[in-house]
């Protein structure tokens, strides 16, 4: 039976015995048939890998609804806060094989001067415009230099380069929600630096969106 | 790492790499990426924490065609900023879609 109510899935959760038994079992089979859209086009379906981390996801997923059934709110059906926590245990197992063997980038900072702006910054742009990317690159640079910490560009360069928060939190020995609110206060330091400068973050790209136009 | 570096890593300045490595080495597309960061950060902004707590509620709105950016903008403007929270939505919402 999976036509409960809110009600009826948390009383039938609580209830322990046969009752609560027949409720994770019918859980179980929902969550199973919504996890193919979380792992399907990032893993082989039907695979060993698949089916092993199929399991891991619905008993991970069981054990947390249980868990914190007393936070449920009955804002949405019971369904979908269940599929919400399959969801981020699936797709946090899925980050965590595809990028367990990158590292992240090597941040040892120092406060070399810049000399090496003499790369052209986009082969499509004129001599005209690579100078002036060359001169706004040295000017973001001095900012992110000036008002980021190490961890702070360190984490900024992990997401920039594809590192899900949830791994570049891992080896930077912190958790996801931290490193966003680390993430954030590094954004608006930025953000009001360039404003301080009288920059605006269009101003910025327009430099570099007139290239080859 | 010296400075210089750094922004060639951040941005992608590789000489040798600039026409090898696609969008991944082109310094105008991170530099757009980074600048949109920038431009959609907020003074106040919601953690992963707390848009994880609204998910599964803005989803259910948003298969309802409610407009979700009206209704609850903070969890709107997390899920623009953040990929790992707009890919869990992504897939929570074509879970919703599949009617599972």
């Amino acid at each position: 039976m999976d036509k409960r109510t809110n009600e009826e899935w948390v009383a039938d959760l609580r209830a322990g015995g046969d009752r609560q038994a027949q409720a994770l079992e019918d859980l179980r089979a929902i969550i199973l048939r919504g996890l193919p859209y979380a792992i399907a086009e990032r893993i082989a379906p039907n695979s060993p890998e698949s089916e092993a981390l199929v399991e891991e996801v619905v008993q991970e997923t069981l054990m947390r609804v249980l868990e914190y059934l007393d936070t449920f709110e009955g804002r949405s059906q019971f369904t979908t806060w269940a599929h919400k926590i399959a969801v981020r245990a699936a797709l946090t197992e899925l980050r965590r094989v595809r990028w367990r063997e990158v590292p992240l980038p090597e941040m040892e900072m120092d406060d070399d001067a810049d000399t090496s702006y003499r790369e052209a910054p986009d082969k499509g742009a004129n001599p005209e415009e690579q100078v002036a990317q060359a001169e706004m690159m040295k000017r973001v640079n001095r900012i992110l230099m000036e008002e980021l910490t190490d961890k702070q560009r360190q984490a900024l360069t992990a997401i920039m380069e594809g590192f899900p928060l949830e791994e570049a939190a891992q080896r930077l020995d912190t958790n996801r929600n931290a490193l966003y609110k680390l993430l954030h206060d590094a954004r608006l330091r930025l953000k009001k630096r360039l404003e301080k400068e009288g920059l605006t973050p269009q101003e910025v790209l327009s430099v570099f969106e007139q290239a080859g136009r | 790492m010296k400075i210089t570096q750094f922004i060639q890593r951040l941005f992608g300045f590789r000489k040798q790499k600039l026409s090898s490595e696609g969008a991944s080495a082109n310094p105008s597309e991170k530099m757009r990426k980074m600048m949109a960061m920038l431009s959609n950060t907020q003074d106040v902004e919601l953690t992963c924490d707390e848009v994880f707590a609204l998910l599964d509620q803005f989803t259910e709105l948003a298969a309802q065609d409610e407009d979700v950016a009206q209704l609850m903008p903070l969890v709107q403007q997390h899920l623009d900023m953040c990929d790992d929270c707009r890919e869990e939505y992504k897939v929570l919402q074509s879970i919703l879609q599949g009617a599972v």
